[in-house]
């Protein structure tokens, strides 16, 4: 179950990114291939059979688990970037890229090198699965470790939501407002995710079935938006054609 | 509610009784799967009896009147009145009326008259002036708001939304897209007191001859107009088009922000 889920997020990411790779050739809106290729490395690095390998090659202290933290950082920041620019969101986008929005990314940031560099990593473990257990100081850090891991993402996910649920009710194209509303739940499924990791820590399968909805509800949402501009500049863009209208 | 299938069959049976369904939809270029969709539903819609009348040559309005929702469109019908007849006018035409009762005032150059009329001269009544072009047919782009608008006397929106159950907003919704179900339209002429074809005129099921329209009514419409009202009407319809191209303008450029970020 667990294997399948992240193989499918995976698989997903991976054929979105080789999708946008023609269009990032072309140069047109390179960030979306970045978006993509950063969370197809993201989904690599969740996966044991890829986390273990790598992270013994960057020296086996989870170095690859802080990577995978940092990859999340910029997938999220690039993702809201876009979305509040794409949706004339000038609420999400002072939270998000203007100067508190950098502030928050900043300080998260700062807060999870610090966190990484009091605890003690000395064997790679995917998900940091058996790190709490080896000291007490891990035990006590682990849970401000993941607070910060899963707070950006969550941050950004508040800030982007109004943006996104007003979209759902504007008059643009249904693809558009369908990307909006699969964004909106990827949204909704990153705080969920957020709250699960502090509410019910038993709950390990629920959170990864959450925490693989909120990738896969984003990356969906982004790949209906670009449909959307498939299917507007295929039948010769939007609205001009109705001017007696 | 369209037509129940039933009562179509039957219908069909008396219009062509030898004609088989292919060569029905073959002349009323309906497409077959579109018709067996329909009757398998039980819902026969009112625009496919009116492709198949006109493929035999029956009056549209008289094949609706066939069935129970419109028997009353059988025998007769009470003449649209001339505000509907003016709001079957495309803008464009009016604008044009507009230019052609100025042009003669121009033309004369020593006294600006007409719509262009300087205070103090009484605006003549200009009959239309030969050689001008035909008003193009009904409908317009906004011929099914033009049309509720002509018939309103304030309260209409309210007696509609009451005798057919539909919410004001969605009925208000119906009217900008320039949209009305045929019963809608009949219920929007009955609450009006109105003639009843007005509506289907409206919303261009049937054309205004096989509505019983007289050829030429809405040009004579047009031309009792006075330069003022014509003026006044022209100037409203302007700027209601302008109000809808903003939009379509702002959901452009929207759309636009979107594919440059996310396309």
């Amino acid at each position: 179950m667990r294997e399948i889920l992240q193989w499918t997020t995976l698989i997903v990411c991976a054929a979105a990114t080789a999708a946008r790779i023609p269009s990032a050739l072309r140069g047109t809106n390179r960030s979306l291939f970045f978006i993509f290729l950063l969370a197809t490395a993201a989904g690599v690095l969740s996966l044991d059979v890829f986390y273990l390998p790598i992270d013994r090659a960057l020296g086996g202290i989870n170095l690859a688990s802080f990577l995978l933290r940092l990859i999340v950082f910029a997938a999220i920041y690039l993702v809201a970037y876009r979305v509040s620019r794409a949706f004339g969101a000038r609420d999400a986008y002072a939270l998000i890229s203007g100067r508190i929005g950098l502030s928050v990314l900043g300080l998260f940031s700062a807060a999870l090198v610090t966190l990484f560099l009091l605890m003690d990593f000395s064997a790679s473990s995917a998900g940091l699965a058996d790190t709490g257990g080896r000291s007490q100081r891990n035990a006590a850090l682990l849970p401000y470790y993941w607070a910060t891991a899963r707070g950006y993402p969550t941050y950004i996910s508040l800030a982007l939501l109004p943006s996104l649920v007003r979209t759902l009710g504007s008059r643009l194209p249904a693809l558009v407002r369908a990307g909006a509303g699969l964004m909106a739940a990827g949204a909704v499924a990153t705080t969920a995710g957020f709250l699960l990791e502090f509410a019910a820590p038993a709950f390990a399968l629920e959170r990864l079935v959450v925490n693989n909805a909120a990738v896969l509800f984003f990356v969906s949402g982004l790949i209906m938006v670009w449909l959307a501009r498939v299917r507007a500049k295929g039948t010769g863009g939007l609205g001009t054609s109705s001017t007696d209208r | 509610m369209p037509l129940p299938a039933k009562a179509f069959q039957r219908w069909l049976h008396g219009i062509a009784p030898d004609t088989s369904t292919a060569d029905v939809c073959r002349l009323a270029g309906i497409k077959r799967t579109t018709l067996a969709q329909q009757l398998v539903r039980g819902k026969v819609a009112e625009a496919t009896v009116v492709s198949i009348s006109r493929a035999f040559n029956a009056n549209p309005v008289s094949s609706l009147a066939y069935f129970e929702t419109y028997r009353d469109l059988a025998g007769p019908q009470v003449p649209p009145t001339s505000h509907e007849l003016v709001s079957q006018i495309a803008t464009m035409d009016l604008l044009r009326a507009v230019i052609a009762r100025s042009a003669p005032a121009a033309e004369s150059g020593a006294e600006s008259r007409g719509v262009a009329g300087v205070a103090g001269t009484p605006a003549p009544e200009h009959p239309a002036p030969g050689g001008q072009p035909a008003l193009s047919p009904a409908p317009h782009a906004t011929s099914v708001k033009n049309w509720v608008d002509a018939i309103d006397d304030g309260e209409l929106r309210h007696r509609v939304s009451a005798a057919t159950g539909i919410a004001p907003q969605n009925y208000s919704a119906q009217l900008t897209a320039n949209r009305m179900a045929p019963e809608v339209a009949i219920a929007t002429s009955r609450a009006a007191g109105v003639g009843l074809t007005g509506g289907l005129v409206a919303t261009g099921l049937v054309t205004e001859a096989e509505a019983g329209w007289e050829p030429g009514a809405r040009q004579a419409a047009l031309d009792m107009l006075s330069d003022a009202d014509l003026t006044v009407l022209a100037g409203d319809r302007l700027q209601s088009l302008g109000k809808t191209l903003r939009r379509q303008e702002q959901d452009h450029q929207q759309a636009e922000k979107i594919w440059e970020n996310l396309g």
